[in-house]
């Protein structure tokens, strides 16, 4: 689903990416954890798009398919989506008619039909239910007001209603109490499949207790110098990212 | 000719048309574009209306919030005035270039609606006189369409205990575009709450306003948003003055523009003047881009650049219309569709 190879990538001209590597098979779920400034975010911009993260070296191929040139819209159309840390607020635009546009855009670019509003609402209806998204969050402004557990779930809701093969979490679990955290990771797990690849990327092992990943990758530095099994994330609680990069050296 | 109007002609001819070194008219320099014979010879402006509960009666021939206004007074050649006694509705359109005087009297406890449309090209300027009577609402609606002449409208209000005056603008600039408002609060209560967008593509617009708040209890309220690209200009002057004794007073304005591309400029330009104690003055101006984060947020979303930015655009200007009542936030709305 996502193999990336020997990436380089700068923001504002200064390296973060160095050299990353790291294949995820569809149906699987893999963790990044790092230390803060580690380029975990980087990666995470870098794989959706984002305008002023420029890749310097190096290969990204998704379904194998070089995406390196496509903008942020036509990678969401073809099944990338990224969870955000800061889901950004925008008044004067409610949740629902954000997420109608939203998915008709990735239908149109697809060559789909648009749906329309009653088909949207329903869509949405049935998956705000399960994530306790309430009526109320999908007619206020995006965003607006929300606490954090709120976000998130919307973000969570949107993974539901947009269906991506490949699903990038990052920092899905800052700000949440333990009862959002829960919440959020049920949906999440409710979301694994054999045709989907999830790439959950956290600072915490906390998280990981509740999306258990196949494989966990350390990065530090903005390289990879560390991998394993779920068990991994128990030995970064006890050593601490500083013994573990030591270790590595 | 009336001794008022003699007197405002005597001294427009000693001032002359206004410029960039007359602080009010810095961000609006009116001599570079029009000269002292356009504005004496200009005729008069020709208009439609459509009325309901409304007395017609006499254009009058005094209040002015600044020179143009005074220039109407003293060489508009038309005019009209409205008298409503209860509720009335009054819906005008300025068509042609030339001059006029529109006098408006809200007897106490009457409302108007008054939505005028001000469009085509050359130089047009509207002198209003309006008195808003205790206990009066008068809503006032303003879409200036986009033209490529000079257009300006001149408001002296007074309003009295317990009366409202509610503006709302819409305006899509031209070669220079001025809204200029002089409203006094004479009675405890009185309020102005007053709103507008500019969506400017190469034009200009400036919004001046003045309240002075001469009595305690009185309350105002300013929001304008601007959205320039192109070489656009957006002005906004908001100057609030509170009168020696005008304890309790309550005023708050605030100015935003988006610049959409890097020859677009904007002047906001709060200013307060408080000769009161015990008084909640709040002023704020920003000048912006549409944010990185949120044009990432939305195409990350799988929507289109364009569709994002206008998304965005229409999120931002949309503050300024939360205050406008359903039934007229449509044709304003309407209006900004158009011109995005």
């Amino acid at each position: 689903m996502l193999e990336i190879k020997n990436l380089h990538a700068a923001v504002d001209g200064k390296e973060i990416l160095k050299g990353l590597s790291l294949t995820v098979n569809a149906g699987e779920v893999h963790a990044i954890m790092g230390p803060n400034g580690s380029g975990k975010s980087t990666l995470s911009y870098v794989l959706a798009g984002r305008a002023g993260y420029e890749i310097t070296g190096g290969s990204i191929a998704y379904k194998g398919e070089d995406i390196n040139a496509l903008p942020p819209e036509a990678r969401a159309a073809k099944g990338v989506f990224l969870a955000m840390q800061y889901p950004v607020e925008i008044p004067g635009v409610t949740t629902l008619t954000f997420l109608k546009t939203a998915l008709n855009a990735q239908r149109r670019a697809r060559g789909e039909k648009d749906l329309d509003a009653m088909t949207v609402l329903k869509l949405v209806r049935g998956k705000a239910a399960e994530l306790r998204v309430s009526e109320d969050m999908l007619k206020r402004a995006l965003n607006v007001g929300f606490s954090g557990g709120e976000k998130k779930r919307l973000e969570i809701l949107q993974m539901s209603l947009f269906e991506p093969s490949l699903a990038i979490l990052d920092e899905t679990d800052s700000g949440l109490d333990i009862d959002a955290l829960r919440l959020v990771a049920e949906g999440v797990n409710a979301l694994r499949s054999p045709d989907r690849a999830m790439l959950v990327i956290t600072h915490y092992q906390r998280l990981l207790e509740y999306i258990v990943p196949d494989r966990i990758h350390v990065l530090s530095g903005g390289r990879i110098i560390k991998e394993g099994g779920k068990e991994l994330a128990l030995e970064l609680e006890a050593k601490g990212y500083e013994q573990i990069i030591k270790d590595a050296a | 000719m009336t001794a008022l109007r003699a007197k405002a002609a005597e001294d427009f001819r000693a001032r002359g048309v206004p410029h960039r070194r007359v602080e009010a008219w810095k961000y609006s320099d009116l001599k570079s574009v029009i000269d002292a014979d356009q504005v004496v010879s200009a005729g008069a402006v020709q208009w439609t209306i459509e009325a309901e509960g409304v007395e017609m009666i006499g254009a009058g021939d005094g209040g002015s919030a600044g020179a143009m206004g005074e220039a109407s007074v003293a060489f508009a050649t038309a005019g009209f005035g409205l008298r409503v006694a209860k509720a009335g509705k009054a819906k005008v359109a300025f068509a042609t270039p030339g001059q006029a005087r529109v006098r408006i009297v809200l007897e106490p406890g009457a409302t108007l609606d008054y939505i005028e449309i001000a469009e085509g090209d050359g130089f047009q300027n509207i002198g209003m006189d309006v008195s808003v009577g205790k206990g009066a609402v008068f809503t006032h609606v303003r879409i200036a369409r986009k033209g490529s002449g000079v257009r300006i409208e001149d408001v002296n209000a007074n309003v009295a205990e317990d009366g409202i005056y509610h503006l709302h603008a819409a305006h899509f600039g031209g070669e220079l575009s001025r809204l200029e408002l002089k409203i006094a609060l004479n009675g405890k209560n009185a309020s102005a709450h007053l709103s507008g967008v500019g969506v400017l593509d190469a034009m200009h617009a400036d919004v001046t306003t003045h309240v002075i708040h001469a009595k305690g209890g009185t309350q105002s309220t300013q929001l304008f948003k601007y959205v320039a690209a192109g070489k656009a200009r957006a002005v906004y002057q908001g100057k609030i003055t509170v009168a020696e004794g005008a304890d309790g007073s309550d005023s708050r304005q605030t100015a935003k523009a988006l610049l959409l591309d890097e020859r677009a400029e904007a002047d906001l330009k709060p200013e307060l003047e408080i000769f009161a104690d015990d008084v909640k003055c709040a002023h704020g101006a920003a000048v912006g881009d549409l944010e990185a984060d949120s044009l990432f947020y939305l195409r990350a979303r799988g929507i289109p650049e364009d569709e994002a930015r206008g998304l965005l655009i229409r999120a931002f200007l949309h503050e300024a219309f939360d205050r406008v009542r359903d039934d007229l936030r449509d044709a304003l709305w309407t209006a900004v569709e158009e011109a995005l």
